[in-house]
Formats: C-alpha cells, sequence, structure tokens
C-alpha cells in the first residue's frame, strides 16, 4: 500500500481521477481507498511505488507519493469503521455539534450502539427533556460518570 | 445530487436502485470510500468481501 497526499477535502476527486487513469492507462492499481479519518490522504494497492507515481501525473490535488510503503496489516483497521459512540458513556458530558441545540452542553442519558445513537438531557433546559442525537453529532467535554 | 450507498452491497449508485442486487435501500449517509479497479488481486476487497469492480462505501447508516 502507497499513500498519496493531497489537498484536504479532495481525497474522493482524487481516488477518482487515478481509478480512471489507471483503468485508461492500464496502470497496474488494484484498488484506492479513502477513510474518512485520514483527511488529505489517499491509500493506493499497487505492487510498486513507480506504478502510482506515473498513475498520479497531472491528476490535480494530488501532490506526492509518500516514500515507503506500509504493509496490508497496517491499513487494514481502516477497513472496519469504529461506531460513532464509541468512547462516550452514560453520565459523560457532552456538547452537541450540530443540529438545533448546536453548542449546548448536555448530559449523556443512554447509549444506544445499534444505532449509533445517544439520548441527552440538555443543562440549560427548565425540564429535563431527553433528546436522542447522532453519536457523531456530540463532542465529549469529560468522561465523568458522576451524577449531579 | 449527492451520490447513494446501497445498504446491502455497499456500492455507491447513481440511480434509484442498485444495478448489482437490485435493492432499493439506498442512503445517502455514507462514510469512508473505496474504488476496487482489480478485485482479484486486491487485498482490500478479499477483506471485504467484493468481488465486482467499482464504487463502494465502507459504512452506510
Amino acid at each position: 500500500m502507497f499513500v498519496v497526499k493531497t489537498t484536504a477535502n479532495q481525497e474522493r476527486a482524487v481516488a477518482n481521477l487515478i481509478a480512471q487513469i489507471a483503468r485508461k492507462e492500464k496502470h497496474d492499481i488494484r484498488a484506492l481507498l479513502v477513510p474518512d479519518v485520514l483527511k488529505g490522504y489517499v491509500l493506493v494497492e499497487a505492487p510498486a511505488p513507480e506504478i502510482v507515481e506515473q498513475a498520479i501525473q497531472g491528476v490535480p490535488h494530488a501532490r506526492s507519493v509518500i516514500r515507503g510503503s506500509s504493509t496490508f496489516e497496517e491499513v487494514e483497521h481502516f477497513l472496519t469503521p469504529k461506531p460513532a459512540v464509541v468512547g462516550i458513556t452514560e453520565g459523560a458530558v457532552v456538547e452537541l455539534i450540530s443540529g438545533p441545540f448546536k453548542g449546548e452542553m448536555a448530559r449523556v442519558k443512554r447509549v444506544d450502539v445499534t444505532k449509533e445513537e445517544i439520548t441527552v438531557e440538555l443543562f440549560e433546559a427548565m425540564v429535563p427533556i431527553p433528546i436522542t442525537v447522532r453519536g457523531d453529532h456530540v463532542r465529549v467535554l469529560s468522561k465523568d460518570d458522576v451524577q449531579r | 445530487m449527492t451520490d447513494q450507498a446501497c445498504r446491502e452491497c455497499h456500492r455507491i449508485v447513481e440511480g434509484l436502485v442498485c444495478p448489482i442486487c437490485s435493492s432499493a435501500s439506498l442512503s445517502k449517509d455514507w462514510s469512508g470510500y473505496v474504488v476496487i479497479i482489480d478485485p482479484k488481486g486486491s487485498m482490500v476487497a478479499e477483506r471485504l468481501g467484493i468481488n465486482l469492480p467499482g464504487r463502494y462505501a465502507l459504512k452506510v447508516r
């Protein structure tokens, strides 16, 4: 596996273009991987770095090939994305980062791992109203599970 | 229009039905992006259980 450095937020466009060129010019590129957690990089599965170098020639937003290669085992964890609620525990203090309650602080009341949702209660609310939000719509502020 | 991913096979599709598994269960909420060019020689394809070339999502909600 080789790593291509790209402009941030252009990873998918770069992967599409490299795939298009590889098909057209019959480069031996087998797969391209763009994990969301890896901003600014595209992983390319190819037998030799020269192939990747050749394929990115003229591709806009593709900057360079990082020297050296990675083994498949090193990148394998990108293929199984962990659920968004990992690291969120009941009682944790979170900040909502999107939706109508953006910027509000809340305490986690329930975590639904299968649906990747959490139920929270806002600190600012006059009466405690449980709100269910997506696990990736919050940022964990403190993990202490001591009830106030 | 944003691309949608098939909930069954994770393939990124442009129409309303997945051309491979004919499923209409598509989702706009997907993350992680993989392009498989040579499924036979690719370890990524093997690990993901993909045997057709194309564009795929790693996670579909």
